[in-house]
């Protein structure tokens, strides 16, 4: 019970410091942001190992200190043309809940701080225009440019069954 | 009633002191349950883990626990004052090993978060009728009873004012040292031991169980108690008993006005013990041999011999030189170890390094002392990971004992090789396996008493588990000298049951018929009992200890008994394996998988229209996987005479498989593929190579079995 109490303090703690705090990277032409608690560190990009027979978007898996962790490429999660990785490709490691992912960005952009009114929902219109908008919970104006927020629990899930639901009314059987 | 509790660590505490407790209650009854009776020492030990146990869980306030403990304790306290020699010896262990069950029933509710809310009465009955004839029995010979057991129960938590003319009053106040952490719960271990002695107590701060932070307060004040009893102040001293980090006690008479008033300024003249000071503290020593008045052993009788020995050991733990270390960071020590191994080789191997002409020889000296201990650290990190198989053995004793009586066999079970050890991962997985083999021996396997008796043999039967190390695996053998299995009715068993199709007995040798009963739906024993019978089990066997990386085999002699063996491999962590290269990815095959490795020529190579192929090798045809187009890997190479076929062999079934190129033999330290990737068949596992890549692991049952679905 203390032990949990413990967990609450801690939680407290970070949020605290790293409340409305989210890591920005940039993905083609548009920047993501995702809440700086799930991230864990960010590391170059390094020899991926291919796992066959998984989902496109699952790269392989890298490792980390002795850590064997997956990596997705958001690029082709979010449904955007693969590139070649650059020197400026990086991992962000994340850990939601007891799940840790590699994210393989085209770029990191840096840390925002977003007010937590100021968070603009997303208009439900996009739904069905935009294949990526089921992983942005919001949006947020800062310096004039627009980040997305994501949602990194939708971004890892394998929710391809619901993807699959909600796309066939718009036509977009994409993938079986 | 245990929620009124904040403090995790003492729940922790108290479940792992108490499983520790009745492994050794255990393990005492089962060793002296073919004797006549218990020995003063077996008395002794079962009668102190009971009191421990009543104590712990009155603390806890596990009411249910501390009766049935406290009703088995005073079984033994009976029998440990009056030497009764008419116990029926079988029934006092079944009495026993039912309370150690009804026990751990509780905790693992406790430790799954529920309340332990079973029922004790049934128990506690059942135990007061017990004792109730045996106490009989001896009144009847004219002997002494013993005085009655007369203990305060712990779930009374206040004990109401007796309001005696001869009782006294103490102040009692005591005082920790600065560090000492969880003064709260030292407080009310002092308040528990009195009560035992005392008629009325009340202490200030009054909420030293429900709040933590009384702890502090007591700290910096002092612990004070008021105390009303029969007994000297000495006697208090003495219940209060001496702990770590108390620093002094003072005890101070009062008057019944002054204790009815409750808390005041302290008296002027207390005397105070320095527990600090250490020729006080060798002075204070005879006194503790006093009889403690918070034993109530003590309390009404002279300390006898006996009684020392309890009161004397009760801190001995049998496992004091382990400790217990969570799992996860022994696995995180092996990550790291593991991450050392291959940093070292990136040093040692450098490229740096191979520069003509460098003069390298004091480097080579310290690399090799380098690589001496990374390799000595490894080694320790596995031990470490080691288990001896003593304590899954112990619970097949009493697995042979509860199910031998209520089969009414009478069977002895020799063990064999107990301190083998295995890695603790695989204990977990050949536990459950390993006690429905040893139940199907003595339900199936050993003969009722006429029978034996009609067969010519021994009436006792025997089951005899071994355990061994050899070659790199562990034998663990369950070996009965019963019945035997019976190839005729196996055969017909599993024909009826439509198992094997229509083939004739002549097509099968003696070991794949034995093997028929590990089949799923299979099951000989007509009648299904409360331990077998229900054809759901040997499969169930089987697969737990394939999943392990074992195999079970089968032997037995018709009449004379039969032997099952469980081959199961040291470590999971570890193996030795082979990596390869397939395009641009590596895999790793374990080398006991290996049969051979071939450079096959076009014309050994068949193919069917439908594109499937095989390959003729020595007269025989192996089914032909060719890993590339299995997995999809792009730039490998197509062309047959180019790359390389292995031959890999898993229970009895061959299989090709093409790859690019061999790589190295090498010892891979086995991580499982992250289940955020979904299971790929086929594949089992990843590993580390020494560049810091990744390799895929191999699984050939599941690459036969991906086969042969196609």
């Amino acid at each position: 019970m203390s032990e949990e109490l413990d967990l609450m303090d801690d939680l407290d703690g970070r949020e605290d410091t790293q409340k409305g705090m989210f890591m920005t990277f940039q993905i083609a032409d548009e920047c993501y942001g995702i809440a700086i608690t799930y991230v864990q560190e960010i590391v170059g990009i390094q020899s991926i190992t291919a796992v066959p027979e998984t989902e496109d978007y699952i790269r392989g898996l890298i490792n980390i200190r002795g850590k064997i962790i997956p990596v997705i490429d958001v690029r082709v999660r979010l449904k955007q043309e693969p590139r070649e990785y650059t020197d400026r490709t990086c991992i962000i490691v994340i850990g939601v809940k007891s799940t840790v992912v590699g994210l393989i960005v085209d770029e990191i952009a840096g840390v925002i701080t977003v007010n937590e009114k100021e968070i603009i929902l997303p208009p439900s219109l996009s739904q069905s225009t935009a294949g990526n908008s089921k992983y942005v919970f919001g949006l947020s104006r800062v310096d004039n440019e627009v980040k997305l927020l994501l949602d990194p629990e939708k971004l890892i899930r394998d929710e391809d069954v619901e993807a699959f639901e909600d796309a066939a009314p718009a036509g977009e059987i994409a993938e079986a | 009633m245990g929620e009124d509790f904040n403090t995790d660590s003492m729940l922790d505490m108290f479940l792992y002191e108490s499983e520790q407790l009745l492994e050794t209650l255990d393990s005492t009854v089962l060793e002296k349950k073919d004797e006549e009776c218990f020995d003063e020492e077996s008395i002794n030990e079962i009668f102190r883990v009971m009191h421990t146990i009543k104590g712990s869980s009155g603390i806890m306030m596990y009411e249910n626990i501390t009766k049935v403990s406290h009703k088995l304790e005073d079984v033994f306290y009976y029998l440990r004052e009056s030497h009764p020699d008419n116990v029926p010896h079988l029934e006092l262990v079944d009495h026993v090993l039912e309370v150690s069950d009804f026990i751990t029933g509780e905790l693992e509710k406790i430790k799954s978060g529920d309340t332990p809310d079973g029922d004790e009465s049934k128990l506690v009955d059942e135990i007061d009728k017990f004792l109730t004839k045996v106490k009989t029995g001896i009144s009847q010979k004219g002997e002494e009873l013993p005085p009655e057991n007369t203990y305060v129960e712990p779930e009374q938590f206040y004990i109401a004012p007796t309001g005696s003319e001869s009782s006294k009053y103490y102040k009692v106040s005591i005082y920790w040292r600065s560090d000492t952490q969880m003064c709260n719960i030292r407080a009310y271990t002092a308040v528990y031991a009195l009560k035992e002695v005392a008629e009325d107590i009340q202490y200030i701060p009054d909420d030293i169980i429900s709040n933590e932070a009384s702890g502090d307060v007591i700290l910096e004040d002092g612990f004070h108690m008021l105390v009303q009893c029969q007994c000297s102040r000495d006697e208090v001293i003495a219940a209060i008993g001496e702990t770590s980090g108390m620093e002094r006690v003072e005890v101070n008479d009062c008057t019944k006005q002054e204790f009815e008033l409750g808390f005041h300024e302290p008296e002027d003249h207390p005397i105070i013990i320095e527990l600090d000071d250490k020729e006080k503290a060798q002075e204070k020593k005879p006194e503790k041999k006093e009889p403690a008045p918070g034993d109530y052993v003590i309390k009404n009788k002279e300390a006898g011999k006996s009684k020392k020995l309890a009161k004397n050991q009760p801190k001995q733990q049998p496992k004091q030189t382990y400790i217990s270390v969570n799992v996860d960071k022994l696995d995180s020590l092996m990550d790291m170890i593991g991450e050392l191994v291959i940093s070292e080789a990136t040093v040692l191997q450098n490229p740096d390094l191979k520069v003509p002409g460098l003069e390298l020889s004091n480097f080579q000296k310290s690399a090799s002392q380098l690589s001496k201990i990374t390799t000595e650290l490894q080694d320790v990190i596995m031990s470490m990971r080691m288990m001896p198989l003593t304590n899954t053995f112990q619970k097949m004793n009493r697995i042979v004992f509860d199910v031998s009586r209520k089969l009414g066999k009478d069977i002895e079970l020799e063990v064999i090789g107990e301190n083998t050890e295995v890695d603790k991962n695989i204990i977990e997985h050949i536990s459950d396996p390993l006690m429905h083999l040893v139940r199907n021996s003595v339900d199936h396997g050993i003969e009722s008493k006429e029978e034996r008796i009609a067969a010519g043999k021994n009436p006792k039967g025997k089951i005899t588990l071994e355990a061994k190390n050899e070659g790199g695996k562990v034998y663990i053998i369950v070996r009965d000298d019963g019945k035997g299995l019976n190839k005729e009715k196996l055969y017909e068993k599993a024909r009826n049951n439509g198992l094997i199709g229509n083939r004739a007995m002549s097509e099968f040798t003696e070991k794949e018929i034995y093997q028929f009963i590990t089949f799923a739906g299979f099951s000989t024993k007509e009648q299904v009992t409360e331990y077998s019978g229900r054809g759901v089990g040997m499969d169930v066997v089987v697969k737990n200890i394939q999943a392990v990386g074992g195999n079970l085999e089968i032997d037995s002699v018709e009449g004379g008994g039969s032997e099952m063996t469980m081959k199961i491999p040291l470590t999971l962590a570890i193996i030795n394996g082979i990596v390869m290269q397939v395009g641009n990815s590596t895999f790793v095959v374990e080398t006991n998988d290996i049969k051979e490795f071939v450079r096959v020529t076009k014309d050994m190579l068949v193919k069917e229209p439908d594109g499937e192929e095989y390959i003729m090798l020595r007269e025989e045809c192996y089914p032909f996987i060719r890993l590339n187009r299995r997995y999809h890997l792009d730039d490998s190479i197509a062309e047959i005479e180019e790359g390389i076929v292995v031959v890999l062999e898993h229970e009895n079934k061959n299989v090709c498989v093409f790859i690019d190129q061999l790589i190295a033999e090498q010892e891979i330290v086995v991580k499982p593929i992250p289940s955020y990737i979904k299971k790929v068949q086929g594949l089992s596992g990843c590993t580390q190579l020494g560049d810091g890549s990744i390799a895929l692991i191999l699984d050939i049952a599941g690459l036969i079995a991906g086969e042969e679905k196609k």
